[in-house]
């Protein structure tokens, strides 16, 4: 009996030292893009979040700029409803990446601009259409 | 008139699957033979249906009937043969289908291979898995049929094509091998709650399942090393692991998997643990549901999940099913699952396997708090929190280093209580190999976790090595056998334990290849022809760009001339950007897609990605990534097979 006394109190305190372990971790991240708060356009803008965060929206059209001098640099304009957002990118762009596509960008706001290190497209509805969009099918019309 | 027959089919085999359980629990009530006998012939007939439906949306495919939405949706008539066959788990009711159809062979086996075994098993065993193809047949039939048809006006021409990405033969058996390993579980779980019912928790239930958990354990393992190896081939972003949610969905019950099989090993040598097992397998399957759970749902975006739909409430109720009844039926049976036998010592081999199951418990508690992070920072800060790779390589590798240390030290520790003169005996020559090992890691300037990993790594593998040559010398001692001879012999006679310790061997080799990711470099240019640029110590110069109009799609193709810091000769890369679907009109339908080229050799992987290329002006651009020792993952993967499949491997007499 006493031995099995010790097993649970040795039990108990692994779980005890996990616990504290993943309750550090959550709360002191080691790396700063360990975590991102999903916000949007316009909690950005309101608030002035200076915090690490994590955007979606569509990319307006028309407003992708590449720089010219770096190929890889290149802003757009985030839309998230009527909320309008400028965003600075300088990695590899996703295949995905055209006007009107939807993003999800992460990243930091400064002085009005979010700079993002991270960008991420959804996967386009034409393979994964939700079930009600008939636009999902790519399909040629014959008349009927 | 065949589409008709498929729904058919389906509602046939929802009919059958209540009346096997009401049949079969009439008996387990009256005990008339005949209530049996009946019931299991009925649970043959869902399976039945089940796989005329499964072939009937098959041949629909292949033959590329458009009046069906899923056919349309998933499939063109462009599409190769082979990949209209794997259309079939490319959507979300195709695949529920196809989990269904597994489920349907597992059961099939199940009810014939125990037509003369397990008869007090048997019944509860067949009830909880018609029960769970019950739940997938009201998923296909009331909610997601695979048989809709079109909902258009007009007449399909032409369908929607399978996604590029999908196009891939790892991608063609990935999802299939994962899904076996998820299905796989249910059977074990069926005996687990069989046992329950019955009273008898002792190591019956425990020596059914060992085999059928390990073929389980095996599709898992290999489901999610071919799903890394897919996206390190294929996704173009250079790893084989990014902790989404979907791979944490696959990874979580395989560390209960993990530790279930090794618990098992206690219950059914000493017969300890029962209650621990019960916990396992419950959680076991239960994860498996819930994964199924997390891809079908979209309830975190994922690059597998498919978009949002009706399944999830219908999913998490089914999940939280099985857990109430599951563990209430645990607390009803609480004396009966009461252990004979109590742990003598820490230094025991049962010691070392309650801790070792601990870890991956603990580990799974610690993917799961991350994969639900933004979940539950809503519910508690209303503010949505993800986390990323980062968050969770903080929390694992510890956790990870200290499962890699008890791989190392379990197998040396002697059932109930080990001597302190066969603790140094047995563990001197490892731990000298593992410090000397660290000594000269440190000595070669790695640091940190690195050097922990490596040392381990030497550790265990001595250990392993220790345990085969201690084995093989025994041998010749006592028999005069050749070395070749005894070792083969040695392992014959003992397959679970050596073909254990070789997967133990597989699981260092990945950790090598994991630990190489400390390494990694990457960097991302633009260049035109005639440029180069520098990464890692390679020089890459971009020598040639060229255009190419093939059979679905049309291709850029850079060359990119490698060289070494000494000016050596390397390789050619030639990673291509393409565009599926090309011709097009509406340019929004043309898919753009980057094929990636990799030079990999034992020490280092040389990953190079064609991102975008801007036409007017030539340039390309390109990414390099120089991941070191990336190979031996896939090469632990494999010695992780082969020691898995002797560890199963049928012996003559049983």
């Amino acid at each position: 009996m006493q031995s099995n006394k010790k097993f649970m109190m040795m039990i108990v305190g692994v779980i005890a030292v996990v616990i504290f372990w993943i309750g550090w971790v959550s709360s002191n991240p080691a790396d700063e893009k360990a975590m991102a708060t999903f916000v949007s356009v316009e909690q950005l803008i309101d608030d002035n979040i200076d915090q690490r965060t994590k955007l979606g929206g569509l990319v307006k059209d028309g407003s992708i700029v590449i720089s010219e001098t770096n190929y890889l640099d290149c802003t757009f304009i985030l839309k998230e409803g009527q909320n309008e957002l400028a965003v600075k990118y300088d990695r590899t762009r996703p295949d995905l990446f055209t006007d009107g596509a939807e993003v999800i960008v992460t990243g930091q706001y400064i002085n009005g601009t979010f700079y993002a290190d991270e960008l991420q497209t959804k996967c386009a509805s034409r393979y994964e259409g939700d079930l009600r969009d008939e636009n999902a099918y790519n399909l040629t019309e014959i008349d009927t | 008139m065949t589409p008709i027959a498929g729904g058919a089919a389906l509602s046939l085999a929802f009919g059958f699957s209540v009346l096997t359980v009401v049949s079969l629990i009439l008996y387990t009530r009256s005990g008339d033979q005949r209530l049996f006998w009946v019931g299991q012939r009925l649970s043959l007939a869902i399976s039945f249906f089940v796989f005329m439906a499964t072939f009937i949306l098959t041949y629909q495919l292949m033959i590329s009937n458009f009046d069906i939405d899923y056919v349309a949706r998933y499939t063109s008539l462009e599409t190769p043969t082979m990949y209209k066959i794997s259309a079939l788990w490319a959507g979300q009711s195709g695949s529920l289908l196809f989990w269904l159809f597994i489920l349907s062979i597992f059961a099939t086996i199940t009810v014939i291979q125990n037509q003369n075994k397990h008869h007090g098993l048997m019944p509860w065993v067949i009830i909880t898995l018609a029960v769970t193809q019950m739940f997938f047949l009201v998923l296909t039939n009331f909610v997601t049929n695979p048989f809709m048809p079109t909902d258009a006006d007009f007449v399909v021409a032409n369908g929607n094509g399978l996604n590029p990405l999908l196009q891939n033969v790892t991608m063609a058996i990935h999802p299939p091998t994962l899904y076996l390993g998820y299905v796989g579980f249910s059977v074990p779980f069926a005996f687990a709650f069989s046992a329950l019912m019955n009273k008898d928790t002792s190591s019956l239930w425990i020596q059914s399942i060992r085999r059928w958990t390990l073929v389980a354990w095996l599709f898992l393992s290999m489901g999610i090393i071919l799903g890394g190896w897919w996206a390190y081939q294929e996704l173009g972003w250079g790893g084989y692991w990014a902790w989404d949610p979907v791979e944490n969905a696959s990874f979580m019950p395989w560390l209960t998997a993990t530790a279930f099989v090794h618990s098992i090993i206690i219950q059914e040598k000493k017969d300890m643990l029962r209650v621990w097992n019960m916990v396992l397998i419950i959680l076991t399957f239960t994860l498996c549901i819930f994964g199924t759970f997390l891809t079908r749902s979209g309830v975190m975006s994922s690059v597998h999940s498919f978009t949002a739909s009706s399944l999830g409430p219908i999913f998490l109720s089914f999940v939280f099913v099985i857990m109430i009844v599951s563990f209430g039926l645990m607390y009803l049976r609480k004396d009966d699952l009461r252990s004979p036998r109590k742990m003598e010592s820490f230094t025991s081999r049962e010691s070392g396997f309650l801790f070792n199951n601990m870890v991956f418990v603990v580990m799974c508690f610690a993917v799961f708090w991350g994969t639900l992070f933004p979940v539950f920072s809503e519910a508690v800060r209303g503010t949505k929190i993800t986390v990323g790779p980062p968050f969770f390589n903080q929390i694992n590798i510890p956790i990870g280093l200290i499962l890699l240390a008890l791989t190392g030290i379990g197998p040396l520790l002697a059932w109930r209580k080990t001597s302190k003169e066969s603790l140094i005996r047995n563990f001197t020559f490892p731990i000298m190999g593992g410090l000397i090992g660290a000594a000269i890691f440190l000595f070669l300037g790695y640091k940190g976790y690195v050097v922990i990993s490596f040392s381990l790594c030497v550790f265990v593998t001595a250990t392993i090595l220790t345990e085969f040559a201690r084995g093989v010398k025994a041998r010749t001692n006592k028999f005069n056998e050749s070395i070749v001879l005894a070792l083969g012999r040695m392992v014959s006679k003992n397959r679970s334990r050596y073909g254990g310790y070789i997967v133990h061997l597989g699981i260092v080799l990945m950790f090598v290849g994991f630990t190489g990711h400390a390494f990694d470099k990457e960097k991302e240019f633009s260049l035109m022809v005639g440029e180069s640029d520098h990464v890692a110590g390679y020089e890459f110069e971009l020598t040639n760009m060229s255009e190419a109009e093939r059979a679905n799609h049309y291709a850029w193709i850079s060359e990119l001339r490698v060289t070494d810091h000494l000016g050596q000769f390397v390789t050619h890369l030639k990673p291509e950007k393409r565009v599926y679907f090309h011709k097009n009109p509406d340019v929004n339908r043309r898919q753009p897609h980057s094929e990636l080229d990799i030079y990999s050799t034992m020490n280092k992987d040389i990953y190079s990605i064609f991102s975008a290329v801007d036409n007017e002006n030539g340039i390309a651009f390109i990414k390099i990534m120089v991941n070191p020792l990336v190979r031996w993952v896939w090469i632990g993967g494999y010695i992780l097979v082969f020691g898995t499949m002797i560890a199963m491997w049928p012996r003559k007499d049983s």
